[in-house]
């Protein structure tokens, strides 16, 4: 392939600065807006896109792995019982702090922690808009052109990523 | 499959399938013990207090750039036992490439064909065209005393072409062979995906 070509994906998600720009901003927003102490976003199979607020010590990608099993499961309970509907939110009640687990189109979810004193009601009127917003930006054709520079001179795409596994491979 | 061009990251999802107590979690924790600890997450294991998969397993694999992107391979499994066919199609779903883990042993043979043909119907249910799906067979406990004939396997289970490997995944034996077949298989796959 030539070194100047440029790629997207027929299937699946393909995210260009410009999307992941258009995210960051509304994932901001959104922040500000509940106010939320930690907002998580994450595609749908766990993969972790950004995160806002404070980390801590989460580990990132356990969590992903977590919400999107999470909330994939809450989608398979809502199909087999027939009352499957699109922007479901799952919500987890704490102490001091309450999780919200929020689908964001067919590509994404969210975790979301608020401390007690948001109004819960609130908070979900406002992470069903968001996810609605971000589904939107995802599935609008992107201005910008990606490219990946997919000459690898004499080795095959294949090859390249055995070697890339037998490099991080220790025995 | 999901590419991130602000991060330059290729994400792709290996799902681990097979009957129950087939070596599916084995092989994820070989791959977890043998990989380089910077480059790989935590072993994520939900499992019951009997400690078999309730729901699944899961691992990341951070490999080094290639052609300036940088894949990260998230690994799954699924949980075996009959009792959890909705857990398995939840798991499966979004899958690039699909390990069908396989007992040899030959009180094994029902339940490695009665999974192998629900990973077909979880899959034709996503739409997903069968014959076009990266597959890999892993022939696991070739140890075990009543271990069926490869030969005879791949003619039971109907592999039609899918690259099959034999396994000790306890001893570690053929777990990294069958990664990088799925993942060459997969890859495979990207590339016919992109598209200009």
């Amino acid at each position: 392939m030539a070194h100047d070509e440029q790629y997207r994906l027929r299937s699946g998600l393909t995210i260009v600065s410009e999307q992941s720009e258009q995210l960051e901003e509304m994932l901001a927003q959104l922040q500000q807006k509940i106010p939320a102490n930690f907002i998580l976003l994450v595609d749908v199979t766990g993969q972790v896109v950004t995160t806002k607020g404070d980390i801590g010590k989460h580990n990132l990608v356990m969590l992903g792995s977590l919400v999107a099993g999470d909330l994939a499961a809450s989608q398979e309970i809502a199909r087999l019982t027939g009352e499957y509907q699109d922007f479901q939110i799952v919500l987890r009640e704490g102490q001091d702090s309450h999780i919200f687990i929020a689908e964001a189109g067919p590509y994404m979810a969210m975790l979301i922690q608020v401390n007690n004193d948001v109004p819960l009601g609130w908070a979900r009127m406002v992470i069903r808009q968001s996810g609605e917003e971000i589904a939107q930006v995802l599935t609008m054709p992107a201005q910008e052109e990606p490219e990946w520079d997919l000459h690898a001179g004499e080795d095959d795409l294949s090859d390249l990523f055995e070697d890339a596994l037998d490099d991080v491979w220790l025995e | 499959m999901h590419i991130n061009w602000q991060l330059r990251q290729l994400n792709l999802k290996i799902v681990y399938y097979g009957p129950a107590l087939s070596g599916k979690t084995t092989n994820i924790e070989k791959i977890h013990d043998s990989v380089d600890p910077r480059r790989r997450s935590d072993l994520v294991s939900l499992k019951t207090k009997e400690d078999r998969t309730l729901y699944f397993d899961f691992l990341q694999l951070e490999l080094g750039k290639v052609c300036g992107l940088t894949p990260n391979i998230q690994l799954y499994t699924v949980p075996g036992q009959a009792y959890y066919e909705a857990s398995r199609r939840v798991v499966l779903r979004g899958a690039d490439g699909v390990v069908f883990v396989a007992d040899s042993a030959y009180s094994r043979l029902r339940a490695n064909m009665q999974s192998w043909q629900a990973m077909q119907t979880h899959l034709t249910s996503f739409g997903i065209e069968w014959a076009n799906f990266p597959v890999v067979v892993q022939f696991n406990k070739r140890d075990v005393p009543t271990a069926v004939p490869t030969t005879t396997l791949s003619r039971l289970l109907h592999v039609n072409g899918h690259p099959c490997f034999e396994a000790v995944a306890m001893q570690g034996q053929g777990v990294l062979p069958t990664l990088k077949a799925i993942t060459r298989s997969v890859v495979g796959r990207v590339q016919q995906e992109l598209v200009r």
